[in-house]
């Protein structure tokens, strides 16, 4: 009960109209720096934290959270209505999302990423004040073979991902990979595959990948086809309504495993909401019930990266509130802005300003509130935009594909890098090979490498740590398991069927 | 490390929009040739931070200003360019005329690339001219609270033991702390140094038992030193640190190896002698304050600082002969 006390006088304290205020504005930023590519919400939190200075301390961590908050979730209406993610964490919703609204049910995708959003924040938020101290030990569990063998699983649920062959989809994952290896690498600090050229020694951000191959590809697709696709026209008129109670109910229990999902790894500093919210893709595609029909348009899809994007916030604000450790790059500048006010975030900070923990903790409900009326009144109005027609619609998506990437570090050659990978995402797709993989690869491969070497580092280059270790060992597990009935089953199948069609 | 790219980027961006606003503020024309004895300094004096919003230099940079501003008449605005271990912020300023209107936070991670890069360095000392060194905090290696080490003894006495086995939080190969290790190496404590250039799986990696040890400089990890999470077993000093007396410190132990963390304020080299020595008398008055006295103590910084502009010259030149020699090594 004193948890509620708490959390209602911390409550009471957000309602004051200055930190309400901030909470809109937190929330209204976050949406857009979700929204447009290039601009992430790491970049968004940054941009505000210095006008959080002269703030109260608690002001400016609210506002900072809710920024936090409303950017796991801006980026899903840009991916569902146009194919351009806003984040890393909405590439996900490109597979489903977008098949979805082409088949003329744009606010029922939308309807799943907002209850997706909802249900996975307030879940990892009730976690977040009731048990936070158990999960931030099992967060200090994780190290790096923990960190590869998550990673390592989500690259392997790649593979199934597609609708095409497994040939192709590791092709196309070994070509994200290795474009992620271009520049200079973390830890020894080679130069890899710059061929002296001075823009590709800082790397190839993967926004660019990401960018290029869906956004710009898809409007060099639609170039193609004279902008006349014909779904188009029936997408404006369907009408397309919210989920029902029954079809949500129905999904309660992906609801809560994805959740689950969310919030563990959102709590190990080695992996963020995007991690989040591929595994828990991968893992529905993998193991899901309705796992046939993922990638052409089904909830599923939808709301397991979704709420573990969203349930990530809660997981990575945990260790950050009771260790000091910042669980993704969010919630490394909120832990600058608590430093900056003179507050160490940490065990003492229960002791010393309990207050102000549960004044924070009360303001991510608040904004998880606020976030669901913006995002509630924003479906219907924002579906209203496919009504344009595709060749003016299509010119914005270019106009925003050119600024996200310049934003990324303003610096022309990542336009020119974006205008590559667009061309390279065009002729992919001609040929089917699916893109899901490449980017991927372009996003994981540096995180499974970091993880990889140092742990090899670590354990004097013993790989059999990786199983030996529990975590670990159980993740690889899932994930090696995952590959070889993906790739033997449909063998099996076959043979079956040449059997008894020999017979 | 795309996290961090990523924060990096964005600090620039930060810059760059503050650059154009500060660009936007009365802009009187100041010829870059004056003749000596003009009135400095009758514009802005822009502070670039080469690092991101938040960390340790933006701090040296934002707690100063005020002070700075004050005892100089004008302001100083400070603007973050991130990247590339602070050169990108340098390039900025050295892009910039020598009339003494663009300022520097060098750090001691980029004085350090002079020695690992050698000849292929980004930049070269002589580009620049020291200001003033507002911040020295020397290195410690940190245990976890409730572990197996209590003391530096029984912790080189594990390493002895079993040399190569104990393992250290460090940030990077060819970083001061690798070289710290390196040396400690060649002593016949022989750790291994585990890379982890994000700062926060680096704690974590102590904190979870994942490593033994922590290279870092204490006000970094202040949270976990006064939350009682981190101790301190060894500082690598000339003396202990006043904060930690029952430390011993590396030179008592005859491991003559320094590597502090320092923050120092540079111009660009071929500004007039007059203006180095006012703004470095400006900033010694904004670190006499009491409110950057009290920040210094935070950050566990030495009280001996502050170093004027021609003590900082030789500072650095020593700093930089040590370093080359010990990679010699």
């Amino acid at each position: 009960m004193d948890i509620l006390y708490h959390l209602g006088m911390g409550l009471l304290q957000c309602l004051s109209p200055v930190t309400l205020l901030l909470l809109v504005v937190g929330v209204l930023i976050g949406l857009i720096s979700g929204v447009l590519p290039g601009l992430t919400v790491v970049m968004g939190v940054i941009l505000v934290l210095p006008f959080t200075y002269p703030m109260s301390a608690t002001n400016a961590i609210i506002v900072l959270t809710a920024i936090y908050i409303g950017g796991t979730y801006g980026g899903a209406f840009t991916s569902i209505l146009f194919k351009i993610p806003g984040e890393p964490i909405h590439v996900p919703l490109l597979w489903d999302g977008y098949p979805m609204a082409r088949q003329g049910q744009a606010a029922k995708a939308l309807g799943w990423t907002l209850y997706a959003a909802i249900g996975g924040g307030l879940m990892a938020a009730i976690i977040m004040v009731v048990v936070s101290e158990p999960f931030a030990i099992v967060a200090l569990k994780f190290s790096t073979p923990e960190y590869f063998a998550i990673v390592f699983l989500g690259l392997t649920s790649v593979i199934v991902l597609g609708t095409s062959t497994i040939r192709q989809a590791v092709i196309s994952l070994a070509i994200g990979i290795l474009v992620a290896t271009v520049g200079i690498d973390d830890i020894y600090g080679a130069e890899r595959f710059t061929f002296g050229i001075s823009i590709l020694r800082d790397g190839i951000d993967y926004l660019t990948v990401m960018v290029g191959t869906y956004a710009l590809a898809e409007v060099l697709k639609r170039l193609e086809e004279g902008f006349v696709s014909p779904t188009l026209k029936q997408v404006g008129k369907v009408k397309t309504t919210f989920p029902t109670w029954l079809e949500f109910k129905g999904q309660i229990g992906l609801f809560l495993r994805s959740i689950g999902i969310g919030t563990i790894i959102g709590s190990v500093p080695g992996a963020g909401a995007t991690v989040a919210s591929f595994v828990s893709y991968g893992m529905e595609k993998q193991y899901g019930k309705n796992r046939k029909e993922m990638g052409k348009g089904a909830p599923e899809g939808i709301v397991s990266s979704q709420t573990a994007a969203t349930a990530s916030v809660g997981g990575a604000l945990i260790p950050l509130l009771t260790l000091g450790i910042p669980g993704s790059g969010c919630t490394a500048v909120i832990l600058g802005a608590f430093l900056l006010h003179g507050i160490q975030p940490g065990p003492q900070v229960f002791a010393t300003s309990l207050d102000m923990v549960y004044t924070i903790y009360a303001s991510v409900f608040l904004a998880l509130v606020i976030m669901a009326i913006i995002g509630y009144l924003a479906v219907k109005p924002m579906c209203k935009v496919l009504d344009a027609p595709e060749s003016v619609s299509s010119a914005f998506i270019m106009v925003l594909c050119f600024i996200g990437a310049f934003t990324i570090r303003n610096n022309i050659s990542d336009v020119w890098m974006m205008v590559v990978f667009g061309l390279i995402g065009y002729v992919m797709e001609r040929y089917n090979y699916p893109i899901a993989p490449l980017v991927l690869g372009a996003i994981l491969g540096p995180l499974a490498e970091r993880a990889f070497l140092t742990t090899m580092i670590s354990y004097s280059n013993n790989w059999t740590v990786f199983f030996t270790r529990p975590i670990s060992g159980v993740v690889m597990f899932i994930s090696i398991f995952g590959l070889l009935f993906t790739i033997f089953y449909p063998m099996l199948k076959s043979r079956q069927k040449q059997t008894t069609l020999g017979q | 490390m795309k996290g961090w790219k990523r924060l990096i980027t964005a600090a620039a961006i930060v810059g760059l929009i503050s650059v154009s606003l500060a660009g936007c503020g009365g802009e009187s024309k100041a010829p870059s040739q004056q003749a000596a004895g003009e009135k400095y300094p009758v514009k802005p004096v822009e502070f670039i931070v080469p690092w991101g919003p938040g960390g340790g230099a933006d701090q040296t940079a934002r707690t100063s200003a005020p002070h700075v501003e004050k005892a100089l008449g004008v302001s100083l605005p400070v603007i973050n360019v991130a990247g590339a271990t602070g050169v990108v912020g340098m390039n900025k300023m050295l892009a910039a005329p020598n009339d003494g209107y663009s300022l520097l936070v060098y750090t001691a991670d980029t004085h350090a690339l002079l020695a690992t890069a050698g000849d292929k360095a980004p930049f070269k000392f002589e580009d620049l001219t020291p200001v003033a060194r507002m911040i020295k905090a020397p290195s410690f290696l940190f245990v976890k609270a409730d572990g197996k080490y209590k003391n530096w003894a029984d912790f080189e006495k594990a390493a002895k033991e079993n040399p190569g086995k104990i393992k250290v939080g460090i940030t990077g190969q060819g970083s001061p702390d690798d070289m710290t290790v390196q040396f400690l190496a060649s002593k016949g404590i022989k750790l291994q140094g585990v890379p982890f250039p994000n700062p926060s799986e680096r704690y974590v990696s102590v904190l979870g038992d994942h490593v033994d040890a922590l290279y870092e400089q204490a006000g970094d990890v202040r949270q976990y030193v006064e939350g009682k999470q981190m101790i301190p077993i060894i500082v690598f000093n000339e003396e202990r640190f006043p904060a930690f007396k029952d430390v011993p410190c590396s030179k008592e132990l005859g491991l003559e190896i320094y590597m502090p963390q320092t923050r120092s304020v540079m111009i660009k080299a071929g500004t007039d002698p007059e203006k180095v020595k006012k703004l470095g008398d400006a900033f010694k008055k904004a670190y006499d304050t009491p409110e950057y006295q009290k920040w210094l103590d935070q950050q566990y910084g030495t009280k001996d600082s502050y170093l004027g502009p021609a003590d900082a010259v030789k500072f650095f030149k020593e700093d930089l002969a040590s370093m080359k020699a010990l990679l010699k090594k």
